[in-house]
């Protein structure tokens, strides 16, 4: 499963994995406004833009294919969109790529420009999330100020999504296993409500021995890390290098 | 219904996520009061609970091949509070982002107030003042359908007005208002009927999780279905035609305005046959810097540096 893939993958060993997870959420976030304030369509610049988020899927070791299938199952919302904001703006323009010229419209431009901004900014969240544990991004987001009762909640949610998932994908397997056919709209709701309500009540039960457990061991709700935060030389370098591409990027975006 | 960078502009962006964090600073001060720490476990098996029930879905006769899931934000409303629902919804929002990639980064305090606390909220009022404080097995159906329905529309009306404000795309607001809606309104019913069919179960399964329950077993009358979602229909096709008026309103005039603005910016800014050979040169140098990457990476994976360590 995607969320056991990409765990796996944030437990490596490379040059990304070992920054700080402050300047790598600082990178990406930087990164990602200047490629939406790119309102320019030109498909240099986009292409320009995408180098940089390809390096970290590269040094971080990522699965290109598995960056790829993932912004592939994550397009039908901003396909639709893109595709129905070509039909409004359909005047004519030329483009223009090497010695070929192609008449085509505004709107199909912009769709492209849409999607492709959308592709590298993608490229850029898979390469951060693939590259730092959660518990570091949640380590980042507490001393950047995030509220301690919700970096509780999303490292405790993170924790029991395993054991959650692993409960429904068997009552999934279990279903498919029993039911061979559609069985009509109501029968169908009734199984998926029970099967929801199960899941609810299960959890539930599940939550009091956790928290007995956990209040048995002196849990205060405060979650604490052996690992510290410390921003280092490579950190610095990091963001210098990350600053630069984010010029250059600015500087070109009037040329290509 | 989690949207992504793309169509949002950096002041609507900015905006919503300076909105979102005033919001969720305020309930998770009150969750902090409200919420001990022996629940705090509670609400994150919640949250868990939450991904996996997304993942149970239900094949749907219309379109063929479709299936939908339950979202979960009025269910977690009806029973944590709209407070620590919206905390719970939040982390599963920052988690769906940061782990599966779902919405972009800095649509994150867009995908906040539409997807955590406006629908936690609007369902929890909506719920109490139609269940009111003596629970019929009729008023929990209703309710909870109603609730459903309206947050899911307006969530999805909220999509649009800030997809109008960004000016990104060019469909217009009315349009991309009424697709929305159509939409959602049937997600809602869909949303609704799930919520209220958990609900039945809880009831009568867990009943002390809830307060205020009927006692019995409660199970979806049809009857109060077809009442509800009648009621249901009439409400949401009497709030769109009003919007679907032949003259623009305010966000519709400021759409046109914005779309003016940037269908100009990008006129200006479209490649055109003079600048061809740059645009060839840009791509062909990042294509080759790419490779030479992919080539590099090759050769330094070869000498064992992306070993897994032990968490």
């Amino acid at each position: 499963m995607h969320h056991t893939v990409m765990d796996h993958l944030s437990m490596q060993d490379t040059f990304l994995h070992r920054l700080d997870a402050r300047s790598k959420l600082i990178a990406v976030v930087v990164f990602t406004i200047v490629v939406i304030s790119l309102r320019r369509t030109g498909v240099g610049i986009i292409a320009v833009s995408a180098v940089g988020p390809f390096a970290m899927l590269l040094v971080g070791r990522v699965p290109l294919k598995l960056a790829a299938l993932q912004i592939g199952c994550l397009c039908p919302f901003i396909m639709i969109i893109a595709i129905s904001s070509a039909f409004y703006d359909r005047s004519v323009v030329t483009i223009a790529f090497g010695a070929y010229e192609l008449n085509t419209t505004q709107g199909a431009i912009g769709a492209v420009a849409i999607f492709a901004r959308f592709a590298v900014t993608m490229m850029a969240i898979i390469a951060l999330s693939a590259t730092t544990r959660l518990s570091d991004l949640l380590a980042a987001f507490s001393s950047l100020g995030l509220p301690k009762i919700l970096v509780m909640q999303i490292g405790l949610l993170y924790r029991y999504i395993f054991l959650i998932i692993d409960r429904a994908c068997h009552m999934l397997g279990a279903r498919a296993g029993r039911k061979l056919r559609y069985l009509g709209l109501r029968r169908e709701l009734s199984t998926s409500a029970a099967m929801i309500a199960s899941l609810f009540a299960t959890s539930t039960q599940t939550a009091q021995r956790v928290s007995d457990a956990m209040m048995a061991r002196g849990f205060d709700g405060t979650i604490r890390s052996l690992k510290k935060s410390t921003f280092s030389i490579a950190d610095t370098v990091f963001l210098a290098a990350v600053c630069a591409y984010m010029a250059l990027l600015l500087a070109v975006k009037g040329v290509i | 219904m989690h949207m992504p960078n793309e169509i949002l502009s950096l002041p609507v962006a900015g905006g919503s996520f300076a909105i979102a964090a005033v919001g969720l600073g305020t309930l998770c001060r009150v969750a902090s009061r409200t919420i001990s720490s022996e629940k705090a476990s509670l609400m994150g098996i919640f949250g868990a609970f939450i991904f996996a029930a997304q993942m149970l879905n239900l094949p749907l006769p219309f379109p063929p091949g479709a299936s939908g899931h339950l979202t979960g934000a009025v269910l977690l409303a009806i029973v944590l509070g709209p407070a620590a629902a919206s905390v719970v919804m939040t982390s599963v929002i920052i988690i769906q982002c940061l782990v599966f990639q779902d919405g972009g980064l800095l649509a994150l305090g867009c995908n906040i107030i539409n997807l955590a606390i406006v629908p936690s909220f609007a369902g929890h009022t909506i719920y109490h003042l139609i269940a009111g404080a003596r629970k019929t097995k009729f008023r929990i159906y209703a309710a909870s359908i109603i609730a459903c329905i309206a947050a899911t529309i307006l969530s999805a009306a909220l999509v649009s007005i800030e997809t109008a404000i960004s000016g990104v795309i060019a469909v217009p607001f009315v349009t991309f208002l009424a697709f929305m809606s159509g939409v959602h309104f049937v997600i809602g019913i869909f949303e609704g009927v799930i919520t209220a069919s958990v609900l039945a179960y809880i009831y009568r399964a867990r009943g002390d999780l809830i307060n205020g329950v009927a006692g019995g077993s409660p199970r979806l009358s049809k009857a109060a279905f077809i009442v509800t979602l009648a009621g249901a229909t009439i409400i949401i096709a009497v709030s769109i035609s009003l919007v679907a008026s032949a003259k623009p309103d305010g966000l519709e005039w400021s759409l046109q305005q914005s779309t003016a603005v940037s269908s100009e910016s990008i006129e200006t800014s479209t490649p055109g046959p003079a600048n061809g050979w740059t645009s060839l040169a840009a791509v062909a140098g990042s294509a080759l810097t790419m490779i030479v990457i992919w080539l590099v990476s090759k050769i330094f994976a070869n000498r064992g540096g992306g070993k897994c360590i032990t968490p």
